[in-house]
């Protein structure tokens, strides 16, 4: 600035006011930026210099200045940041800012030149700090580094071809190859798309190199975005190196903390790209790969690190041969018989093979050694035989010549375990396979049924009851019953609410719930059909006889049970969703039976399909798509209130996409709806002119004319939207 | 959404942060980020400011969604469009018995002394200067509108800073550590969630200003691997980080603005 030298301090709290000047009116950005250039030069104080890279990097980012004076600007400070950037002993900090300078002035220096072809210093200026940044890119310190990659991912997005934009006008995120003229002496753009391709490919290099540093892969990865969606031909490029990174390579070493932070961050920020992809343009022909990827990793993160988080390591493999095995067996070996290493053979015919073979492992029998060489074999053979444990080798002999005598005349003796000792030592226990353990206990109770039937009978005799007839109970009013239907309906909540609990568990390995059919979904079967069936039939009956309290009390015990799992669904309806389906298809399924039996019968689907999407909506966001889509595609019958509930989700700017999404759904998939469907988004369109564009996006083939639909309206209906968002 | 809980109602945000004398020195810029901007976010607002460092935050919901009498029947306001005074005098009128049991009045005390409304981060123009927000505590710093850190306080949010963020396609070319320190929503565990989130703040900010102090003869000259920057220490600093704070897990990337 103008002001005398001072104490570094004050300068800095001068420069501060200045800032403050032009944060609050940019217009005074031109006489600042040339006041400070005199302070940044090599032979100032490194916080002066420090400050006045900041300020340029703010600058030349900041969204409120115009393009326009960006552009001069950069032309001002373009020497001197050459003269940072170039300078080898520059701190750091000053550095980084200047590159991330550099980032943001290219597209607006590389658009002057468009304009302006015959200013080969400014564009020489520009060249030689873009050099020097590819030069430092591998070997500065990796906060330099990271910045060198987002300028090198803004010259890809200028260097390459974009969709045709107004070269005069603004953003420089619309800055493209496109709009440089195939002749232009300076910036010829064959090479310079030449160039843009080498660089995206060194970018891409590192999810390629062995090195995974996680700052460099997160700072790539989501640098990307634009250029898979602003440059479609490259888009493919990028994806298939992405879909071929393993971000949780450096997962299987013992992790540190540090390494842990950064295996989750690489995995997470890579799916976080990749959903955000599919998101933007869920019919990308690489869609179903992605799909694809996102799900393994999120399976293999789980694996690593909620195995991780339960028991350190993989489970030790159970080969009955395993060296840590053999260790354990070797101590009590001394005094144990062989017969523990080597199974005994079932009864039965054998073969050869099945009497020499001693280990347990299906996959290692299968194998056959015929396929090796005979070389191949001589040489294992050799190496095993000298690396033997004598005595592992002799009472595997031991184990086999047992076997082999088992086959001779003693046969019998030996396998048949009518005659084994039923009271077998707990370590014998431990190595007996499978099989005979089943028939061991088959044979214990053979036993037991050859010793004791004639104690059964005789105490069967004595022990039997005369004939006994339970009183009958005071019968019991309305109320208590209804009482005890509400206790009874709780408590099957109850159930089901700790059967999700395990449900949740058995993920951890724990399957025992799956097995029988008594999990949550049984249970919601049940209460579903309590709720919608359990007096139908007594309905038909009361009918005759006019009771018209009594049918008043079941509904309201039936109407308990809606009432209960209506709040349960609403407690978590983004994972109960099946559950209002699987209940509104019954409550459907019913009312079409009823309207068969009685025509003025009381219709409950239509009133709970309402309650539970007013309970939704207050809650839904822009991530609840599926949800949404999932909800108005499954319930079995459509209504205008639930097309209204639709509509009114478009007052919200956050939910208007998924009611538009859920609409074109129900348009494309249920063709008896498809006419009130559109009639609706017409509506929309009508109503709600912040839906306009994104409906035209997906409306536009079905419904012809809907862009020029109701031009005239447009004033009156700007004022209606802004009321109804005030809610 | 704010969920509150009964047994909390007696804890009280405003008062349980004695404000630390201001060290001075180098103060990285945070941004705290929950559902609602109502509790997570403005407790560790609150205790980033009282700190003493820069700090501004923000809700990734569409709505701000209170509890209210029943779960079908939340408080629902708009972003940026209603003070925690208004909601603070709605709530009060409505039902001062019920919200002042689940907390909620006291919630809301604390957030109208820090700042005026919650603020939705979608529609936050990063880069845009806050001047107009000097009496928000923390906001002394930010008033270029940009911060270095992002602490979101659940992992939905994390996702939807992080696809923000790659939506708008990092227009300014200004790198930003987005963390996210999983708290549930409750005030007992808010509190907790704020004591670690300051002692995060803490730890890089440590690092940071070490970094800045360094100023070494030159950025290329020895080799790059000698000197530990602060972008590269940020995954060892978390990782050591978690292992005092096992209860708040955590996730980190590097994005940009």
């Amino acid at each position: 600035m103008a002001a005398p030298p001072s104490s570094v301090e004050e300068q800095i709290k001068q420069l501060g006011d200045a800032r403050k000047l032009v944060l609050s009116d940019p217009t005074y950005y031109t006489p600042i930026i040339q006041g400070i250039l005199p302070i940044v030069a090599p032979g100032a104080r490194v916080e002066l210099r420090r400050w006045a890279a900041d300020f340029f990097a703010e600058t030349f980012a900041s969204p409120t200045i115009p393009a326009s004076q960006k552009e001069t600007l950069s032309l001002i400070v373009l020497e001197t940041l050459r003269g940072l950037i170039e300078n080898p002993s520059e701190d750091a900090a000053v550095v980084k800012s200047a590159v991330q300078t550099a980032a943001s002035a290219y597209p607006l220096v590389f658009r002057y030149i468009i304009n302006n072809p015959h200013d080969t210093l400014t564009w020489e200026r520009m060249l030689a700090i873009k050099s020097r940044i590819f030069r430092i890119w591998d070997s500065a310190a990796p906060g330099v580094r990271i910045c060198c990659v987002k300028f090198a991912q803004r010259v890809v997005l200028v260097q390459t071809k974009g969709p045709d934009a107004d070269p005069r006008r603004g953003d420089p995120l619309e800055v493209s190859l496109s709009m440089v003229p195939p002749d232009h002496k300076l910036i010829p753009p064959k090479s310079l798309e030449a160039e843009a391709s080498g660089l995206l490919d060194r970018m891409l290099a590192v999810f390629q190199e062995n090195i995974s540093d996680a700052v460099l892969v997160d700072a790539t990865l989501n640098s990307l975005s634009i250029l898979i969606r602003a440059r479609p031909h490259i888009a493919n490029k990028i994806l298939n190196v992405i879909l071929n990174f393993n971000p949780l390579k450096q997962a299987n070493s013992p992790m540190t903390p540090k390494i842990r932070v950064m295996v989750k961050s690489m995995e997470k920020t890579t799916r976080a790209l990749l959903v955000h992809i599919l998101k933007r343009d869920p019919q990308n022909p690489l869609g179903p790969r992605i799909q694809q990827y996102v799900e393994r990793m999120m399976r293999s993160r789980a694996d690593i690190f909620d195995d991780a988080s339960r028991k350190r390591g993989p489970p030790e493999p159970t080969d009955g041969l395993d060296h840590a095995k053999r260790q354990k067996l070797g101590a009590q070996v001394t005094n144990a018989a062989p017969k523990f290493y080597v199974p005994p053979l079932k009864p039965g015919p054998h073969t050869i093979a099945e009497l020499f073979t001693v280990t347990g492992d299906e996959a290692l029998k299968a194998f056959d050694v015929a396929m090796l060489s005979e070389d191949l074999v001589v040489k294992i053979g050799i190496t095993i035989l000298q690396r033997i444990d004598a005595e592992t080798l002799n009472q595997a002999i031991d184990g086999i010549r047992q076997r082999y005598k088992s086959l001779g005349p003693s046969q019998p003796e030996l396998l048949n375990p009518e005659t084994a000792p039923l009271g077998v030592d707990e370590d014998d226990d431990d190595y007996e396979p499978d099989f005979s353990t089943a028939e061991t206990e088959e044979q214990i109770l053979n036993k037991l049924d050859l010793i004791s039937p004639d104690v059964e009978k005789v105490t069967a005799t004595d022990m039997a009851l005369g004939h006994f007839t339970l009183p009958q109970p005071p019968p019991l009013t309305t109320s208590q019953a209804t009482e005890v239907g509400q206790g009874t309906v709780s408590r099957v909540f109850g159930v089901m609410q700790t059967l999700e609990e395990k449900i949740k568990k058995t993920k951890g390995g724990i399957n025992r719930l799956a097995a029988s059919s008594f999990d949550r979904d049984a249970w919601i079967t049940i209460l579903t059909r309590l709720a919608t069936r359990t007096f139908t039939g007594l309905d038909g009956t009361e009918e005759e006889v006019k009771a018209e309290p009594s049918e008043s009390e079941q509904q309201s015990l039936a109407n308990m049970i809606r009432e209960s799992l209506f709040l349960y669904i609403l407690e978590d309806f983004r994972k109960r969703i099946d559950i209002a389906i699987a209940w509104l298809c019954e409550e459907w399924y019913n009312d079409q039976v009823q309207v068969k039996v009685n025509e003025t019968a009381v219709l409950h689907y239509e009133k709970w399909v309402l309650k539970i999407m007013d309970g939704m909506i207050p809650y839904l966001d822009a991530s609840d798509r599926n949800v949404l889509v999932r909800f108005v595609s499954e319930i079995p019958g459509l209504s205008p209130g639930v097309l209204e509930r639709l509509k009114g989700l478009c007052k919200n700017p956050a939910t208007v996409t998924i009611a538009l999404t859920s609409l074109l759904f129900l348009t494309m998939q249920k063709p008896p709806a498809k006419k009130m469907v559109l009639g609706v988004v017409e509506e929309i369109w009508d109503t709600y002119e912040d839906a306009r564009p994104f409906a035209l996006k997906l409306f536009a083939k079905y419904i012809p004319g809907l862009g020029d639909r109701g031009k005239s309206q447009d004033e009156e209906k700007k004022s209606n939207g802004m009321e109804a968002i005030a809610a | 959404m704010a969920q509150t809980q009964p047994q909390a109602a007696g804890v009280n945000g405003t008062s349980s942060n004695g404000n630390r004398p201001d060290q001075g020195g180098f103060k990285l810029k945070f941004c705290t980020v929950c559902a609602s901007n109502q509790n997570r976010s403005m407790e560790s607002h609150l205790r980033l400011a009282a700190a003493n460092y820069p700090v501004i935050s923000f809700g990734t919901g569409s709505l701000v969604r209170l509890p209210g009498p029943s779960i079908s029947q939340p408080n629902v306001y708009q972003f940026n469009k209603t003070s925690y005074d208004s909601m603070y005098k709605e709530l009060e009128a409505k039902d001062p018995r019920l919200y002042r049991a689940n907390g909620l009045l006291n919630m809301l005390e604390r957030n109208r002394g820090v700042k005026w409304g919650p603020e939705r981060w979608q529609d936050w123009q990063v880069g845009v200067p806050r001047l107009e927000h000097t009496s928000d505590r923390g906001s002394e710093g930010v008033e270029g509108g940009v911060v270095d850190v992002v602490i979101t306080c659940e992992e939905r949010c994390w996702d939807a800073v992080i696809d923000d963020l790659l939506n708008r396609g990092s227009p300014l070319n200004r790198p930003v550590h987005v963390i996210n320190v999983d708290i549930k929503d409750n005030h007992e565990e808010a509190l907790i969630g704020g004591k670690g989130i300051l002692d995060l703040a803490d730890s890089l900010n440590k690092a940071a200003a070490e970094e800045r102090a360094l100023n070494p003869a030159g950025f290329d000259s020895g080799n790059a691997a000698s000197r530990s920057g602060f972008d590269e220490r940020v995954p060892e600093i978390i990782g050591e980080w978690q292992e005092r704070w096992p209860n708040l897990p955590a996730v980190w990337t590097l994005a940009w603005f």
